[in-house]
């Protein structure tokens, strides 16, 4: 019974204990690593992974793809750009509107014309690339610095705001999948949109309203990263689009839909900030952390998929 | 409309878009003398090979229901493998090196996708993200090594006042028409797009057709980057849309087989089309460039097309 209990455990909450073994083992490692400024960066670039990583962990749970997210992040830092001269209300305002009806179209395509979410969002991206270059043709632009303070804001050296925000985040993803109407359509839509259908889901007006969170939380992420940054940039986004997926692969939700959580997304988000950090600190140029983090793309999903069949076949 | 009706639109668009490509040809010639002449043509035809062979392997691929994201970044790696190689390896190591290079990319791409179960959208974009590091990891991000002499021949050559790469071009739409109409591979090819599991019950084997079209599709992307090689003689290769080295072209031949009318679903669709797509989509580039807009234009067009078309075959289907 206690060995039931504790596999089940182990089974919920492995990816903390990679991460809890991976932070013990890169402090033990290297003395740069067990700094508090060092953590205090790794929660800073998590916190993008995670906002991303929220709006793919809806769209795959629904069984779908979002291609554009990377590119919403990137429209999200042009406009603020552009627009944060007149003011940070109406800016966020103008983002989240338009981001609102980007995710709008993507999920109308999928649902109403019935187009699959792979190649909807594919076009969609690049007819965003396109807009977003136009916008901001070379990074720069004007972001006020009490937005970048206020979204940076550190205590000491703990970062307190990026941390609230994963909390935050990391509530209300857990919450509305777990306890919201909402989230339980999702997961129903994501097993099998047949029977969701039948037993009464509204299954295009869920996978619309998940286009639209996948739409408005990178448009979120693009607005902490114009701060990290202080500009805008039409490229600033686009790592995040394999971010998000290896960071919802990795953290158990199945690529086929229907089973997983947005527990085990912000987990992956620290662990995939502390790669890119460690990486850092061993030296390795920036462009080795693109093989690195593709491997893991591919060895995460694969090694899912081998796990799932054998517990099938149990 | 109907099925039938959804049916008869993929069949008849070849001839709408033949007659698309004619309308639109013939207001270009109308406002900029020039564009109507055989030399232009010839041109168009000779700039746009690349983006027509990677078309031509993204047919296959998507004919078998998948999709080769990859297929920009193989493209660019052959590229830059052939210029180091060829300056001391000479011609024939450095083209026989690339060609494997390209046929053992998309191996790898097919055993994830077949046996391993990862989603081709998960594959061969994780595959993008890897190779785009090996690019700059080998090179630098910048300009290196140079095509070999008889390389720059075969680019530049032409048969009787015609470039011998278009006409290889022609010739592989040729040799793939025939390949996928009337051998069992092609058919196995068509049926695994149209239905896998009836696939599965009649015992084809499946990995192995879909491990062959991934290698077709990375054997064809290295004979177009030999071409390209061949052509810009000291490669430059570029970070493009954000998403890795290649995006824009793997982007440009999706569009190229969507517009042709091959259903993205699979199973439907075929080479010849795709040729015409090429035609449509490198009038509509050359048409944008005279006009001077630049490079983020034709993103957005290839978004736009894509789009419209996908949407166009689905909006169909609903009544």
């Amino acid at each position: 019974m206690a060995d039931d209990r504790l596999r089940k455990f182990v089974l919920d909450w492995y990816i903390y204990i990679v991460l809890v073994v991976f932070w013990i083992v890169s402090s033990s490692i290297s003395p740069f690593f067990r700094t508090m400024s060092t953590f205090s960066t790794i929660f800073v670039s998590a916190v993008p992974i995670a906002l991303v990583g929220l709006g793919q962990t809806f769209v795959v749970l629904s069984r779908g793809f979002d291609l554009s997210v990377g590119v919403v992040a990137s429209l999200a830092t042009a406009i603020a750009s552009v627009t944060m001269h007149w003011g940070i209300g109406p800016s966020i305002g103008l983002i989240l509107v338009v981001s609102c009806a980007i995710g709008m179209i993507n999920g109308l395509g999928v649902s109403k014309l019935g187009i699959d979410s792979f190649i909807m969002t594919l076009g969609m991206m690049f007819l965003l690339t396109g807009v977003t270059l136009l916008i901001r043709p070379s990074p720069g632009g004007f972001i006020p610095v009490n937005f970048k303070r206020f979204l940076l804001y550190q205590v000491g050296e703990f970062p307190l705001v990026p941390v609230l925000i994963l909390f935050l985040t990391g509530c209300v993803g857990v919450l509305v999948l777990q306890k919201r109407r909402f989230g339980r359509e999702i997961y129903a839509v994501g097993g099998d949109p047949e029977s969701a259908k039948m037993s009464g889901v509204d299954v295009d007006r869920t996978r619309i309203k998940v286009f639209m969170v996948s739409a408005l939380s990178a448009a979120c992420a693009g607005l902490f990263v114009s701060a990290r940054i202080g500009s805008g940039n039409a490229e600033a986004g686009a790592p995040y689009l394999f971010d998000s997926f290896t960071a919802v692969f990795m953290g158990g939700t199945l690529v086929t839909g229907g089973i997983g959580g947005y527990r085990g997304t912000i987990a992956s988000a620290l662990i995939i900030a502390s790669i890119g950090h460690i990486l850092q600190f061993l030296g390795i140029t920036i462009w080795y952390h693109f093989i690195v983090k593709g491997l893991l793309l591919a060895g995460v999903a694969g090694l899912q998929l081998f796990v799932v069949s054998r517990e099938r076949n149990r | 409309m109907n099925r039938i009706g959804r049916l008869q639109l993929a069949a008849f668009q070849p001839v709408i878009l033949a007659l698309a490509l004619v309308v639109i040809m013939a207001i270009a010639g109308i406002i900029t003398p020039g564009f109507l002449t055989f030399r232009h043509f010839k041109m168009v035809l000779y700039c746009n090979t690349m983006l027509g062979i990677l078309a031509l392997a993204q047919t296959v691929v998507i004919l078998s229901g998948g999709i080769d994201l990859s297929i920009g970044s193989t493209y660019w790696i052959t590229i830059m493998t052939g210029a180091l190689l060829m300056v001391d390896k000479g011609f024939v190591t450095g083209s026989i090196v690339c060609i494997l290079l390209g046929a053992a990319i998309g191996a790898l791409n097919g055993i994830g996708i077949s046996k391993l179960k990862i989603p081709y959208v998960v594959m061969t974009l994780a595959m993008m993200i890897i190779l785009t590091g090996t690019l700059y990891v080998t090179t630098g991000g910048g300009g290196r090594g140079r095509a070999a002499t008889e390389l720059i021949r075969l680019s530049s050559g032409r048969v009787f006042g015609f470039p011998i790469i278009t006409l290889v071009w022609i010739l592989l739409t040729l040799l793939f028409y025939i390949l996928l109409r009337m051998t069992a591979f092609g058919w196995k090819v068509r049926a695994l797009g149209s239905n896998i599991s009836a696939c599965h019950c009649s015992g084809i084997n499946i990995s192995r057709i879909q491990t062959g079209v991934y290698m077709i599709s990375g054997t064809l992307a290295a004979v177009a980057g030999l071409f390209y090689l061949g052509w810009a003689r000291t490669p430059y290769p570029t970070f493009q849309s954000g998403a890795g080295v290649g995006a824009n072209i793997m982007l440009q031949s999706i569009a190229a087989v969507i517009i042709g009318g091959t259903m993205f679903s699979g199973g439907r669709g075929g080479v010849g089309r795709t040729f015409l797509g090429v035609l449509v989509l490198a009038v509509l580039f050359s048409i944008l460039s005279m006009a001077g807009l630049g490079v983020e234009w034709q993103i957005m067009l290839n978004g736009v097309i894509i789009l419209a078309i996908v949407g166009l075959h689905s909006r169909v289907k609903l009544h």
